[in-house]
């Protein structure tokens, strides 16, 4: 009987077995394993060393000179800005919008972004930002303000890239942040109403706690798109000027198809499974308690 | 009904059987347009079908190495950067040509781009010249300005244009990946370093914090910080812009006289004493993995002799690299091109020609430049770096 119960166990789980170690285990363990591999194919830490020790990666000078500080930091401040901005907005939305008449159709413009492709999302980014043509110019003219090509610049093409990008992402977190409302009782608002607690006082003390499972879920989506972001780099700036808005994804892809260099791309693809573990684990550990 | 059936077979037959090549190339929009004649005209003589798709060269280079691992191809003829060619080549990917693609009816050292060990991997199609500086005569004209002879001529001109109210730069700069910028710059560097240095460049032989590099580079950083180059802006969008009259001058290639309204208006000039000029020519190649190598060969051999060069030229912009092409077969506006590039030592594109990383960096790093003029130190670091 239990034989016969493991053998089921194995005709129906061997489909996605095979997928999982064909697709995801397999080219894993292949990246590790050339990422060590030299151009000689000899097994060594010179990609570790050659990808750390490059400025592309971290470059010290940027913080007297100015930008570029490497990809590693350019990550690092996408995260700190991106994360907390689309976060909060995002949640803000979701409850302004809930009681508004509209506020679904509202909803869905705001969605609009997060459904459009990111490389489309990208040229628009480059276009907001443009001098000529950009909305972001034509909102500062109205002040008096005359604008500039934002993304031509190295001191602030990454924040444009990421205010742009934060444009794309809210409605995620907004959409998500709207279903988690939806499961908070009524009677805990009722209560509170009746107890004589402000709407802030409400805010911060009722749902905030009860969105904290829907908050865990949308910081680790929102983190593993940061530390992959890629595509709106590649479109609205390549990276430039002078590698100022360059992030990990975009350094790695530079490796494997401009320099034809696998094993140092790989080095790249490794540090960032890494960074995304070290970024996840807790978070879903966390959730899994929240559970 | 047996009739039918019968004549359905055929035609599905005939459907099947017939070849259909494909040739992958970059030209889209009015270049596009201007290439399909060719194409058609392959099509009349021999009664192969030939589809057009387009790929950016930068897509290519993700997409082509993959492909051939595999043993695959998306296309038969496949036009792309030299240097990717001869790369490709070392690995076997690509056919020779030798037997089809006579190098004598060439210009000089045309196809050493894609020749290895004295056999030619690809041939050379037309090529475009970046001959310098266009403008609108209609613009000269009305602003009374005129072509410079020297160096303070042409900084003069700056300043009159700069002048000129509306204006927003003297130069309009050409963005996008960045290779408008790398053209200027080029061009900079072959007028104040020399041809040969140029050279030297190219083949990694100096430096690029060398004086005589970074003297070229100066001159073009003083008109940086002059403000006589305009912001980086898409280079299509910039054209537009420089032709309603925002910008008085633009460097760009010589398909810029297929790309306006009226070529006949156009008007360029070098800097002045410039002794050579970068001639960027397309290559195409065969790849191994073709399933019509015969066919394949035979419409790269029609592309890249007079022939099919003569098809291209008469559309304009282009310039022929086969020697063979007639002059009459040229439209007016490219005679004036004819005329610098006659004077003027042909180079190679330098970017296109080292190509891998350093390109990107080049061009990234002009991106950088172009806006931060004051360093230049930390620029050409950098590209000794990338050049190693």
């Amino acid at each position: 009987m239990k034989k016969s119960k493991l053998s089921h166990f194995l005709i129906f789980m061997a489909p996605a077995l095979v997928l999982i170690v064909t697709f995801v285990i397999y080219p894993s363990l292949r990246t590790i394993f050339t990422s060590f591999l030299d151009e000689n194919g000899k097994f060594s830490l010179k990609n570790y060393v050659e990808v750390l020790k490059s400025r592309d990666t971290f470059d010290p000078e940027g913080f007297s000179r100015g930008f570029p500080l490497g990809t590693l930091l350019h990550n690092l401040i996408w995260i700190a800005i991106h994360l907390p901005l689309t976060i909060s907005l995002g949640l803000i939305l979701a409850v302004i919008l809930r009681k508004v008449k509209g506020g679904n159709i509202l909803k869905s413009i705001i969605f609009l972004g997060m459904v459009m492709p990111m490389i489309v999302g990208g040229v628009m980014v480059r276009f907001m930002f443009d001098g000529s043509v950009g909305v972001v110019n034509g909102f500062l003219r109205i002040f008096g303000i005359e604008g500039k090509t934002w993304t031509a610049y190295p001191d602030t093409a990454l924040f444009s890239l990421i205010f742009g990008s934060v444009w794309l992402w809210t409605g995620f977190s907004m959409v998500l942040y709207s279903a988690g409302l939806e499961t908070i009782p009524k009677d805990f608002y009722e209560a509170a109403a009746i107890d004589g607690a402000t709407p802030l006082k409400i805010f911060f003390k009722i749902t905030i706690p009860l969105l904290k499972p829907v908050t865990v879920v949308v910081t680790i989506m929102t983190l593993l798109w940061e530390l992959k972001i890629f595509d709106i780099v590649y479109v609205a700036t390549m990276g430039g000027p002078g590698g100022a808005s360059n992030v990990l994804a975009l350094q790695m892809y530079t490796y494997a198809f401009r320099e034809l260099n696998y094993g140092k791309a790989s080095v790249v693809a490794v540090i960032l499974t890494v960074s995304t573990l070290l970024a996840s684990i807790p978070l879903t550990k966390s959730a899994g308690e929240l559970r | 009904m047996r009739k039918f059936i019968v004549v359905s077979l055929l035609i599905l037959s005939v459907l099947l059987i017939s070849k259909t090549l494909t040739v992958i190339g970059p030209w889209a929009g009015a270049e596009e347009e201007k290439f399909l004649p060719v194409l058609k005209a392959f099509e009349e003589k021999t009664g192969i079908k030939v589809e057009y798709r387009i790929y950016r060269a930068e897509d290519l280079a993700n997409l082509l190495p993959a492909q051939f691992s595999a043993g695959k191809t998306p296309g038969d003829v496949i036009f792309m950067w030299g240097w990717f060619i001869l790369d490709q080549a070392k690995k076997g990917h690509v056919m020779e040509v030798s037997d089809i693609i006579s190098e004598k009816d060439y210009l000089p050292g045309v196809l050493n781009a894609v020749k290895l060990n004295g056999k030619l991997y690809g041939a050379a199609y037309t090529g475009k010249v970046k001959p310098g500086f266009w403008y609108r005569k209609s613009f000269f004209k009305k602003y009374n300005l005129k072509v410079p002879s020297t160096w303070d001529e042409f900084v003069d001109l700056l300043e009159k244009i700069k002048k000129i109210p509306g204006i927003k730069a003297p130069i309009a700069s050409g963005n996008g990946v960045g290779w408008p910028l790398s053209d200027v710059t080029e061009h900079f560097i072959i007028t104040f370093a020399g041809p040969n240095v140029h050279k030297d460049l190219i083949e990694g032989n100096i430096k690029w914090e060398s004086h005589t590099v970074r003297y070229a580079f100066e001159k073009l950083v003083s008109l940086l910080k002059k403000g006589y180059f305009g912001e980086p802006t898409e280079w299509t969008m910039a054209l537009k812009q420089w032709w309603n009259g925002d910008y008085g001058l633009y460097f760009m290639g010589s398909w810029i006289t297929g790309m306006v309204d009226d070529p006949d208006d156009l008007g360029v000039f070098a800097l002045p004493g410039a002794k050579g000029v970068v001639f960027g020519a397309d290559y195409a190649f065969v790849p191994k993995y073709t399933k019509y190598p015969e066919e394949a060969k035979k419409l790269l051999a029609f592309l890249c002799g007079a022939e099919g060069q003569k098809y291209q030229v008469q559309q304009g912009g282009h310039i022929a690299t086969n020697k063979l092409v007639p002059l009459d077969a040229y439209p007016p506006v490219d005679r004036e091109v004819a005329k610098i590039i006659v004077k003027m030592e042909a180079l190679t594109d330098l970017d296109d020609s080292v190509g891998g990383a350093f390109q990107t960096a080049f061009w990234d790093q002009l991106k950088l430049l172009w806006v931060k003029p004051d360093r230049l130190d930390d620029v050409l670091r950098v590209l000794d770096e990338k050049m190693k």
